[in-house]
């Protein structure tokens, strides 16, 4: 995904990736990265709260207009409230041979 | 709490299944496209790559590699007739409610109040992970999809990787 906003950005169109893998983005450096620890797939917050997602859409786009440095990454500033890991998903056998064969 | 450590983490995962490390691309400058508009006047897309495709469209394959399947998203469907095929992450939240990774109807309650200029005609779902052909993306891909957003007049493009 950061190597598609690089294209994008290269070809003339302005980009801001909202991110919640830091150091994969920090690798790969897309042109302006806003950070949220959040869990991957909460982005944007939690189900239900509009207040919460709006907030953080809106500190994307607001960064889209303050950011002056290419390869820009800021952290958005306000946590998790609860601890969480990584997400490994499927590993039985069989998602495994299934992964495999493809 | 630190940031997850995913670089470590996805090559734990997929080296116990018998593939190589992954190698992320590493950049050390990035490209630039100032942006010249405020953002009363910008139209504006989103591009997310969890796996969330229309349900009148195929799911995603949430095992494939090098997927360089995107798709149109039309903004104005309910976020209720979304599916979400991806084993990356956690979508339990997102399948509740979309805008936890994928804020339609808030970027389309930002464009009716007028704080950003308007939503594009059309949002984007892709760029699934996995893609060891990355010069086929930077080639290819990548530059057909930016070609679709030029046709939109799109003015910034929010990438949501997941």
């Amino acid at each position: 995904m950061g190597l598609v906003a690089r294209v994008v950005e290269e070809m003339g169109i302005p980009t801001v990736t909202v991110s919640t893998g830091r150091d994969i983005t920090a690798l790969v450096r897309p042109p302006r990265s806003l950070f949220v620890n959040f869990p991957m797939g909460n982005t944007f917050g939690r189900a239900g709260d509009g207040d919460m997602q709006t907030t953080i859409l809106r500190a994307a786009l607001d960064f889209a207009v303050t950011a002056t440095e290419p390869g820009i990454l800021v952290d958005y500033p306000e946590p998790w409230q609860d601890q969480f890991e990584y997400f490994a998903g499927e590993t039985t056998p069989e998602a495994i041979a299934r992964q495999k064969k493809k | 709490m630190e940031p997850i450590r995913y670089v470590d983490a996805l090559n734990n995962k997929y080296g116990a299944m018998g593939f190589p490390p992954y190698q992320w691309s590493e950049n050390d400058t990035a490209p630039w496209t100032p942006l010249t508009k405020p953002l009363a006047d910008c139209t504006v897309a989103m591009l997310v790559s969890g796996g969330i495709s229309h349900c009148t469209a195929a799911p995603f394959d949430p095992d494939a590699r090098n997927d360089h399947r995107v798709d149109e998203v039309d903004p104005a469907t309910p976020t209720d007739q979304y599916q979400i095929h991806d084993s990356y992450y956690d979508h339990t939240d997102a399948g509740r409610d979309l805008n936890c990774i994928f804020p339609v109807d808030r970027l389309a309650e930002l464009a009716a109040s007028g704080e950003i200029g308007a939503v594009a005609g059309r949002h984007w779902s892709g760029f699934m992970g996995r893609t060891y052909n990355r010069s086929k993306v930077i080639n290819e891909s990548a530059p057909a999809f930016t070609e679709e957003l030029r046709a939109d007049g799109v003015d910034l493009l929010i990438a949501i990787p997941a």
